[in-house]
């Protein structure tokens, strides 16, 4: 059987953890509380939701998701428009362009906080250049800059990753319907809208699902950038399980949040993942 | 009291020995060893170190404790000890030094798990949660002591002391590190890191005519090294106004877990009176006057300091410290090391600058006398090791009078002296002129020194307090903000049980320097000793 | 349309295609602006790590920022790459992540192969497969360190924890769902005959499977590389915890720099940045004509 060492291998690191994980989050499960494992019902579930920080981590999560999401959309798209036509060193460009998708989040959330660490990362003295005044914002300590440098940083590597599906997409839009729009007396605008838009619909809601997805799990750039401060403000949903699980090891309360934030993110993309079985399936 | 110390510590004392090494052979070996070391390139710049701890651990007239424990320990030659540390030039006492000794000595292999400090904690826990003996060696913080005790994560390691006839190891600890090593009567691991605070100041800004002029001239009364909080930030405000950018009044790191905005907290708290819990309801009092006094003083502190310092780590403060742009740094032990350029000649300590301030470097006790003593580390060894007593050899002889004294004077070290014997140490006190002062203060920081807590559930109560207090410095309102912390701690207490709390707690205020009331020197056990 | 993947299976391999006739352009100069708009903001923070990294110590914290140091070192690469395990990280990142790619891409072939053409599982298997994409590495990666610990300890004798087997074998099963889903995509946009031909011809399938069905399936296979690649390369929560010593990659060797005790060191995160970086300019340079269809498993043609 072909399909067997696929299916085993996802099986064995799959089925296991996640019936332990379940297991784990209705039992005391903590290391403070010694390691015997009584059954404890829903209390680890409440535990989470009486505790500000969860409430306010999928707040964050949510809200830095989609604005990523959506920043990084609008920036691609725009990227993608400008480099849609040939140009010499087109190639180099875009090769350029698609590195930050091969390097690894903890390392970008790193150099990020390098650059904009004040007072001694550029950025501050670059925008006073640019202002002619001095810029003394605390990029990496001040709500809500705390925000806008993790969306920059978040867009700076994931940007490409919408720019290049957005570019496939554009380019594969066929020549004569612009064509037919033109003949119809259609001006750019109202061809971009009527033409380029519709079709470029599926394709934007199969980047946006991925990304999406994505960027809920968002923790790496956290732990390098914010270490989620200042105070809690920008704890993500997975940066306050690591906490709660893996640093200070309530690991009944982390998996029980782990699991109820594994629902949520599952309802919200399973209609764009059933949308996006419908063409091969059709 | 005085302390009864042995005084041949330096040129050690002969009388229990398993079997010595000939000269020769000892001879041979550390020329051997000497060679391979300036072969393994150029991060062993230690080479001194390196010859004066073989000799210790193998001559005859060797230190016992570092002789027996190299003794009783060959007949595990061929296996590996697993430690842990914290990544980066911790770990390099490890690879670089104390594991290739260790290695050479007796046979056996010291691997090392690195991680960020905060983390070491989570790799044992979770190692132990899994429970397969993936670690032998637990080098960690004390604060996180009760919690693997009462979880069973670590032995108590009195049995061993007694087996292997290492009591005399205790004699010569400072009481301070002697005591904290003990939970609920037994022992728990050697203690190996001598992490108080001092206050750290320049010399010629304190002597500088036109600053002292001016001083006089506002306050009317001479500029001198603050002793109190409140004079403190004042004088630090002072400087700055003066001498800004040039010169700062101050400068601590403040960045979120780097090392942890609690220790901050927890010394001024103490300092001015504070208590943690009520010992009696158990509940956190940190939201109480005296709390948001510290607070206020410490959001006063940072006005003073060089701007973005509440973002900066405890390094980057070091490197303005260096350059000589901050007039006073309360630290750590090795800040007085960097400052005269003695950990800088190591190419492996390349992450700070030369010090531009060498000489010029005084030191004195924390304002109100109570420095912290912040993170540290001991020793333990782990109830899942397949190896305990290697493993507690290990620790026996890394944390010998003659082992650890040439340890904490690695170039790149930040292990610091604990030892009454290292403040004493004529080797040490050579190092660089003032050697003799700064051991001093050492020695007078742990008389005075107030503790972490030392307590189960001390991981979290720090976090909590660690990531308010960068809100606060982001602006949130102190009362609130530490009005949520104690909230916080109460749900941790509640959580962990409030009568077992409050026995750990029993058990933290018994230690000296549990809060400024009975640090060593209030409790009568002061160490005197000379410049 | 790109996802109109009916008759896909046959184009859209080559470089991505032109648009000639569109009415809807930038203007030039709009265009050469927004294109360098961009390349600055992606250059500027590289270009910040990469003259940190030879900055001697004293320019690390200047202000006003030192653009360029006077008297620049490599001693942050030396100490990075020696002392901070950066060697030992770039070796097992690159270990790791080949191997992941070359294991998932066989068994995920084969079990796509499979479901595309023997219709096994049906279309359940396909979607479970894909579902796996909703795992929470949070959720799981406890159980997953107890099961790489003491379980397979009892069960089988052999500890998982830091080690590149076990790392390898996590990453696959993160990788698989993809593997898998992209070339069922492809296989199933196959046409038939030409694998019924050389089955007619005396082939073996396993024949048939390598000398037919994968050179025409190429630019996926290529896809899926590049995917499971990329994901092995960049992934740091499950080794950040299963990794111990010696199975470190390096984005836990450079965790390990910006978040010790002593601070951050900046000399040493930026080198070991640049040190990353080389590996990803290669891939890059590989890989970008068929990085769409791995991103979009398939569903977007490059």
């Amino acid at each position: 059987m072909l399909v067997a060492p696929s299916i085993l291998i996802v099986l064995a690191l799959t089925i296991f953890p996640l019936g332990f994980a379940i297991w784990a989050s209705f039992v005391q499960y903590d290391f403070s509380l010694g390691l015997e494992h009584p059954w404890v019902g829903l209390d680890n579930y409440k535990e989470n939701w009486n505790d500000p920080v969860w409430v306010h981590s999928l707040w964050v999560t949510a809200i830095l998701a989609t604005t990523m999401v959506a920043v990084e959309l609008a920036l691609g798209f725009v990227l993608a428009l400008a480099m849609m036509r040939p140009f010499r060193g087109r190639r180099a460009l875009t090769v350029l362009f698609v590195i930050p998708l091969f390097m690894s989040p903890v390392i970008v959330g790193g150099f990020f906080d390098l650059f904009l660490r004040r007072p001694f990362g550029p950025m501050n003295w670059l925008l006073g250049e640019l202002l002619r005044h001095p810029v003394t914002i605390d990029f990496t300590n001040d709500s809500p800059w705390t925000y806008i440098s993790l969306i920059i940083a978040d867009a700076w590597q994931w940007t490409p990753f919408m720019f290049i599906i957005l570019l496939a997409g554009l380019s594969a839009i066929p020549d004569d319907l612009y064509e037919a729009a033109d003949l119809d007396g259609a001006k750019p605008r109202q061809s971009f809208f009527f033409v380029t838009m519709p079709l470029l619909a599926p394709i934007v809601l199969i980047a946006v699902t991925f990304r999406f997805i994505d960027a809920v799990k968002l923790f790496d750039i956290i732990y390098s950038l914010t270490r989620g401060g200042p105070g809690t403000e920008t704890y993500t949903a997975s940066y306050y399980l690591y906490q709660q699980g893996f640093e200070l090891f309530h690991l009944g309360q982390g998996t029980a949040g782990a699991l109820m934030l594994m629902v949520m993110l599952t309802f919200v993309s399973f209609w764009l993942v059933r949308r996006l079985l419908k063409p091969v399936e059709a | 009291m005085s302390e009864d110390i042995h005084e041949g510590l330096d040129g050690p004392d002969p009388s229990i020995f398993g079997t010595p090494t000939g000269r020769k052979d000892f001879l041979f070996d550390s020329a051997k060893l000497l060679a391979a070391a300036a072969a393994a390139g150029p991060f062993f710049m230690a080479a001194e170190q390196a010859q004066a701890a073989i000799e210790a651990s193998t001559a005859v007239g060797g230190d016992p404790i570092a002789t027996s424990a190299v003794n009783a320990a060959k007949q595990y030659k061929g296996i590996t000890l697993t430690k842990t540390n914290e990544s980066g030039l911790q770990a390099l006492d490890d690879h670089n030094f104390t594991g290739p000794l260790w290695e050479k000595l007796t046979g056996i292999k010291i691997k090392v798990i690195e991680s960020p400090f905060a983390q070491i904690y989570s790799k044992v826990i979770a190692e132990h949660i899994a429970g397969t003996g993936g670690i032998d060696v637990i080098d960690g913080s004390p604060v996180w002591m009760p919690d693997f005790a009462e979880q069973k994560v670590i032995d108590p390691i009195d049995g061993y002391i007694a087996k292997y006839k290492a009591r005399s190891t205790l004699n010569d600890y400072h009481p301070l590190y002697r005591a904290l090593m003990k939970y609920k009567n037994r022992t728990w691991g050697f203690f190996d890191d001598g992490d108080v605070w001092n206050l750290y100041y320049r010399k010629d800004i304190f002597s500088n005519a036109k600053l002292k002029a001016a001083y006089r001239a506002k306050f009317k009364r001479n500029l001198r090294v603050p002793r109190t909080w409140d004079e403190f930030t004042e004088t630090s405000q002072f400087i700055t106004d003066q001498m800004a950018p040039k010169v700062y009044g101050g400068g601590e790191g403040r960045g979120l877990g780097n090392p942890g905005n609690q220790f901050y907290f927890f010394q001024q708290f103490r300092a001015r009176g504070g208590q943690f819990f009520n010992p009696v309801t158990m509940k956190a009092q940190i939201n109480n006057p005296i709390g948001v006094k510290t607070m206020q003083s410490i959001m006063a502190e940072i006005k003073a300091s060089a701007p973005g310092i509440e973002k900066l780590s405890f390094v980057d403060s070091w490197v303005q410290w260096l350059q000589g742009k901050t007039a006073m740094i309360y630290a750590w032990p090795p800040t007085g090391r960097i400052s005269e350029n003695y950990a800088q000649r190591d190419k492996a300590f390349n992450f700070l600058p030369k010090s531009t301030i060498v000489g010029k470097v005084g030191y004195s006790l924390m304002p109100q006398l109570n420095g912290e003593h912040a993170g540290s580390f001991v020793k333990m060894v782990s109830s899942d090791s397949k190896n305990k007593d290697a493993a507690y050899l290990f620790t026996q002889w890394a944390t010998s009078p003659s082992i650890s004294l040439q340890r904490v004077q690695l170039p790149y070290t930040l292990r610091d002296a604990y030892r009454i014997s290292h403040y004493k140490s004529k080797q040490f006190r050579s190092r660089w002129p003032s050697a003799g002062e700064y051991l001093k203060a050492l020695n007078d920081a742990a008389n005075n020194a107030v503790l972490d807590p030392i307590m189960t559930g001390a991981a979290d109560y720090a976090n909590a307090l660690d990531r308010e207090m960068t809100a606060i410095y982001a602006g949130k309102d102190i009362q609130t903000a530490l009005n949520d912390v104690a909230k916080e701690w109460d749900g941790i207490t509640n959580k962990l049980g409030v009568e077992k709390q409050r026995a750990s707690y029993a058990a933290f205020l018994k230690l000296p320097g549990s809060t400024s009331k009975n640090t060593v020197a209030k409790k009568g056990q002061a160490v005197r000793i000379t410049a | 349309m790109a996802i109109d993947t009916a008759s896909a299976g046959t184009r859209g391999r080559g470089d991505t295609r032109v648009v000639r006739g569109s009415p809807f352009r930038l203007g030039t100069v709009a265009r050469a602006v927004i294109i360098a708009a961009y390349a600055g903001f992606l250059l500027l923070p590289l270009y910040w790590a990469a003259v940190t990294s030879i900055k001697p110590q004293e320019d690390l914290l200047a202000d006003p920022p030192v653009w360029w140091p006077s008297n620049p070192t490599n001693i942050h690469y030396t100490t990075a790459l020696e002392n901070f395990n950066g060697w030992k990280g770039l070796e097992n990142s690159l270990i790791v992540a080949s191997v992941t790619t070359v294991i998932a891409l066989i068994i995920g072939t084969a079990a796509a192969y499979s479901m595309a053409r023997f219709r096994t599982g049906g279309k359940h298997l396909a979607f479970w497969f894909l579902s796996q994409r909703m795992l929470l590495p949070i959720a799981v990666i406890i159980p997953v360190f107890l099961l790489y610990s003491r379980y397979s300890e009892a069960w089988f004798g052999i500890q998982l924890v830091d080690t590149k087997t076990g790392l390898v074998l996590l990453y696959t099963v993160f990788a698989l769902p993809f593997t898998v889903w992209m070339m069922y995509v492809y296989f199933r946009q196959m046409p038939v005959e030409l694998e019924e031909a050389a089955l007619v011809d005396g082939c073996s399938r396993i024949q048939a499977i390598w000398k037919i069905a994968c050179p025409l399936a190429a630019p996926g296979l290529v896809s899926a590389a590049a995917f499971a690649f990329i994901f092995s390369w960049t992934e740091f929560l499950f080794a950040q915890v299963l990794a111990r010593d010696s199975a470190i990659t390096l984005p836990v060797a450079l965790a390990g720099i910006i978040t010790g005790f002593q601070g951050n060191q900046y000399g040493e995160a930026s080198a070991l940045t640049m040190v990353s970086l080389v590996p990803a300019l290669f891939l890059g340079i590989l890989v970008q004509r068929h990085l769409v269809r791995g991103l979009t498993l398939g569903a977007v043609q490059g």
